[in-house]
C-alpha cells in the first residue's frame, strides 16, 4: 500500500484548566489515504473537534498538543523529541507556525466548520471572502481569484453565482452558506478537507443534498476528507473507513461495511443501536445509557466500562490498547475491547459488574465519579 | 430602500422629536421663577418701563400665543431676540457654535485616535500587562468627571509648569488681529492648538475611556468568532485577521458609543468651557439661564437638541453603511 497522506500517531491534546487537565485527545492514531473519506465518529465531547484542530495546529490556549506525531505528505506538522536534558522539544523538521500558515492551512488542508451561520464574516460579501482565501492559497491575482470563486460557487450549486457573489452571508440560507464553505475548501485545491460536522446544523433534506454533492465533488477532485460527525447514518452514506472515538480515544477502526456488519466494540454497537437503520426493523431505539464521564478524570480500565452492557470486573482494571482483530488477508479492523480473545486477560472468567447500562446506576456513578466528586 | 432615501427618512423622523424638545423647553423655561425684565431693569423700575419692555419682547401675551409664535419663528429660521444681549438669538449661536464644535470635534478625534489602538491592543493581549494598563486607564477615565480633569490640568500644566494657557480658545481661522501675540495665520493656528490641548484632553478623556472599553470587549468577542478561526484555518496572516476580519465586525458597537457620546460630549462641553473660560455654547446657555433670557434658553437648548438628534441619525446611517444586515428599516 502507498504511504498515507496524513498519518496521526499517538496524538495527545490537553487543556490545562483550573479544574485540572482535560485529556481531550488521549493518544489517537489513524491514517488518511489519498482519495478517501475517513469518518471520525463519537458523541459530543469525545474529542473529535479537538483532534481536527490539532491537525491544523489551531488549538487555542489553554489547550496544547502535548505528544504524538502528525505527518502530512512527508512533512512533520507535529513531532517532539527529547533533548540532552530529557526534556521534550519540537523536532527540527517540525513546521514552524509561519510555515503552517503559508504551506499547510488552506493550501494543503482546508476545513469546513459545523455552523455555517457563524463561519462567514457578516460584514464582508460572500464572494469577497471566497476570493480572499483563493488569492492567498493559490497565488492568483484578484481578478483570477474572482473568476475561480464564481466558477466554484456554480460548482456547488449556488444559482446565479455572478450576482450572489456580491451578496452578504445573511442573504444566504444555512444550506447555501454551507455550500459556500465547501466551495471555499475545494477552491483552495487542498489534498485534504476536514469537515467538522458540516451538516449537523442543517435540516435533513438539505443534509442529504449536501452529502450527495460532496460525494460527487470528492470523486471529481479526488480530495481526501476527514468527516467528523456523531451521526452513524452520515457515516454509512459517505465514509470509506471509520474511526470511532470515545473520551479522547479511538476505540474501533474499520472499513465502513465491517464496522456496521461486524461490529467489534460494545460502544460502536451502542451507537448503532441508538439510531434507526433502514436494514433492520426494531420496536424501539436503544439510547446509550448514562453520560460520558469527564475527560478530566477518565475512569480507570476501559473508559467505556461504566456504560457498557458487557462490562466485567476485568474491564475496570485493564485498559485495552486497540488491536487489529481482522483475520489474515482482510482489511484492518482494530478495536479496544478485552472481550475479544486476542487480548487474553481473562474476560470470560471475570464476573459481570453492574453498570449504568445494566441498571446499576449508582454503581456506575461511583465508578466513574472517582476523584471528581 | 437606498441609503439616500433612508437618510431622508431618518431626517424626517427627527422633526417631531425637535418639536417635542421645543415644547418641553418652552414651558419649562417659562416655569422658572422670576422675570427677565426684572433682572434687566434692576430693582424697583418704573411700571411703564416694565410694560414697554414686556410688550417689546411679546412677554405680555398669553403663553400659548407666544408658543405658537415661537414655533412659527423656528420654522422660518428665526429663533427670536435675546433679551440679555439684545441681539438675534441665531446670531449669538452662530457666533459661539464654531468654538464648541471645534472643541468637541477635537476632543472626539483625540478620543478615537487614542482609544481604538488601545482597545485593539488590549483585546489582542488579553490579560497581559498591556491589557491591565489600558483597562486601569479606561476605568479611571470613565469614573473621573471632566471638570475635575480640567482643573487638575490647569493646576499642573498651566499653574506649576506654565506649559499651556489656562483660559480661552481662539479659533484657528480667526484673523491674526483678533488673537493676542499672533501676527500670521500660522501663528494663529499654533496659538489655537496650544489653547486647545488641555480642554481637548479634559473633554475627550471620558469618551476615550468609554470607547477603549467597548473597543476592547467588542474585539475580544470578534476575535473569538468562528469566522476568525476559519480565516486562521485558511492561512490568513494574524495581522490581517486583526486589522480586517475581526476589526470591522467589532466596530459596530463602537459606532453606537461614539454617536451617543457626541451628545454627551456637548453636555460635557458646558462644564469644560466654564473651567477654561471658553466663549462657546456652554457658556452661552449658562448666561441665558442666569439671566432668564427665555428666547436664548430655548434657542441654545434647541441647538443642543439638534446636535443630539443629529448624533443619533449619523450613528444610524453609519451603522447602515457598515453593517449590511441593517436593512434600512424596510421589512416588506
Amino acid at each position: 500500500m502507498t504511504d498515507p497522506l496524513l498519518s496521526v500517531r499517538d496524538l495527545k491534546t490537553q487543556f490545562f484548566t483550573e479544574d485540572g487537565t482535560v485529556r481531550a485527545v488521549d493518544g489517537i492514531s489513524f491514517d488518511v489515504y489519498e482519495g478517501e473519506i475517513v469518518g471520525l465518529v463519537g458523541e459530543s465531547g469525545a474529542g473529535k473537534s479537538v483532534a481536527t484542530s490539532s491537525i491544523l495546529r489551531l488549538v487555542d490556549s489553554p489547550g496544547e498538543i502535548v505528544g504524538g506525531e502528525i505527518e502530512f505528505k512527508g512533512e512533520t506538522i507535529f513531532g517532539l523529541e527529547e533533548d540532552a536534558a530529557g526534556d521534550l522539544r519540537p523536532r527540527d523538521e517540525m513546521l514552524s507556525e509561519s510555515e503552517m500558515r503559508k504551506r499547510i492551512r488552506g493550501r494543503e488542508i482546508a476545513i469546513v466548520f459545523q455552523d455555517p451561520m457563524e463561519s462567514l464574516n457578516p460584514v464582508f460579501t460572500v464572494g469577497g471572502q471566497l476570493r480572499e482565501f483563493i488569492e492567498i492559497n493559490r497565488d492568483l491575482s484578484e481578478a483570477a481569484a474572482k473568476t475561480e470563486a464564481i466558477a466554484m460557487l456554480r460548482e456547488v450549486g449556488i444559482p446565479a453565482p455572478e450576482s450572489r457573489y456580491d451578496e452578504y452571508p445573511h442573504q444566504f440560507s444555512g444550506g447555501m452558506r454551507q455550500r459556500v464553505l465547501i466551495a471555499m475548501a475545494l477552491a483552495c485545491q487542498p489534498d485534504l478537507i476536514i469537515a467538522d460536522e458540516p451538516t449537523t446544523a442543517l435540516d435533513v433534506t438539505v443534509e442529504g443534498e449536501i452529502l450527495e454533492m460532496v460525494q460527487e465533488l470528492q470523486e471529481k477532485y479526488d480530495t481526501s476528507f476527514i468527516w467528523v460527525t456523531h451521526d452513524m447514518s452520515v457515516v454509512a452514506e459517505i465514509c470509506d473507513r471509520v474511526n470511532v472515538m470515545y473520551l479522547g480515544e479511538i476505540i474501533e477502526q474499520a472499513e465502513v461495511d465491517d464496522l456496521f456488519y461486524d461490529t467489534k466494540h460494545p460502544y460502536t454497537s451502542a451507537l448503532l443501536d441508538s439510531m434507526p437503520r433502514p436494514d433492520e426493523t426494531v420496536d424501539e431505539l436503544r439510547p446509550i445509557k448514562g453520560v460520558m464521564p469527564e475527560a478530566i478524570n477518565p475512569p480507570a480500565g476501559c473508559r467505556f466500562h461504566s456504560r457498557c452492557p458487557e462490562a466485567r470486573e476485568v474491564c475496570r482494571e485493564v485498559h485495552p490498547e486497540a488491536r487489529d482483530l481482522s483475520a489474515g488477508g482482510e482489511a484492518a479492523h482494530t478495536a479496544a475491547c478485552v472481550k475479544h480473545d486476542a487480548f487474553d486477560v481473562g474476560y470470560e472468567e471475570s464476573p459481570a459488574i453492574e453498570t449504568e447500562a445494566t441498571g446499576g446506576f449508582s454503581a456506575g456513578f461511583t465508578e466513574t465519579g472517582g476523584g471528581a466528586e | 430602500m437606498g441609503l439616500v432615501r433612508y437618510t431622508l427618512w431618518r431626517l424626517a423622523q427627527a422633526i417631531p422629536v425637535l418639536i417635542g424638545i421645543i415644547t418641553i423647553t418652552f414651558f419649562l423655561a417659562n416655569q422658572i421663577p422670576g422675570d427677565p425684565v426684572e433682572i434687566m431693569l434692576g430693582p424697583s423700575p418704573a411700571q411703564e418701563q416694565v410694560e414697554a419692555i414686556r410688550a417689546r419682547y411679546g412677554l405680555d401675551r398669553p403663553a400659548y400665543e407666544r408658543f405658537l409664535n415661537y414655533l412659527a419663528g423656528v420654522a422660518t429660521g428665526d429663533l427670536g431676540q435675546s433679551i440679555y444681549y439684545d441681539r438675534p438669538v441665531l446670531e449669538m449661536i452662530l457666533l459661539r457654535l464654531p468654538v464648541t464644535l471645534y472643541l468637541t470635534v477635537s476632543a472626539f478625534v483625540f478620543a478615537i485616535v487614542t482609544a481604538i489602538p488601545l482597545g485593539v491592543i488590549s483585546a489582542k493581549r488579553r490579560n497581559k500587562p498591556a491589557d491591565h494598563v489600558s483597562r486601569i486607564v479606561s476605568l479611571v477615565g470613565v469614573s473621573t468627571p471632566s471638570f475635575w480633569i480640567g482643573l487638575m490640568l490647569i493646576i499642573i500644566f498651566a499653574f506649576y509648569l506654565g506649559w499651556f494657557p489656562a483660559r480661552g480658545l481662539p479659533l484657528p481661522w480667526a484673523s491674526p488681529a483678533e488673537v493676542r501675540g499672533a501676527e500670521t495665520q500660522l501663528q494663529v493656528l499654533l496659538t489655537s492648538l496650544h489653547h486647545l490641548a488641555m480642554p481637548m484632553v479634559a473633554l475627550g478623556t471620558l469618551q476615550m475611556a468609554q470607547i477603549t472599553r467597548i473597543e476592547r470587549s467588542s474585539m475580544v468577542e470578534s476575535l473569538q468568532g468562528e469566522y476568525v478561526t476559519l480565516a486562521r484555518a485558511y492561512g490568513v496572516p494574524e495581522s490581517t485577521i486583526v486589522r480586517k476580519h475581526a476589526f470591522q465586525v467589532a466596530q459596530l458597537p463602537v459606532i453606537t458609543i461614539v454617536g451617543l457620546g457626541l451628545s454627551t460630549a456637548l453636555g460635557g462641553a458646558v462644564l469644560t468651557e466654564t473651567v477654561f473660560e471658553i466663549q462657546g455654547m456652554g457658556r452661552l446657555i449658562i448666561t441665558a439661564i442666569n439671566n432668564q433670557d427665555y428666547e436664548l434658553i430655548m434657542g441654545t437648548t434647541f441647538m443642543f437638541g439638534v446636535a443630539f438628534v443629529g448624533g443619533v441619525i449619523i450613528t444610524d446611517i453609519a451603522y447602515a453603511y457598515i453593517d449590511p444586515r441593517v436593512a434600512y428599516g424596510d421589512e416588506s
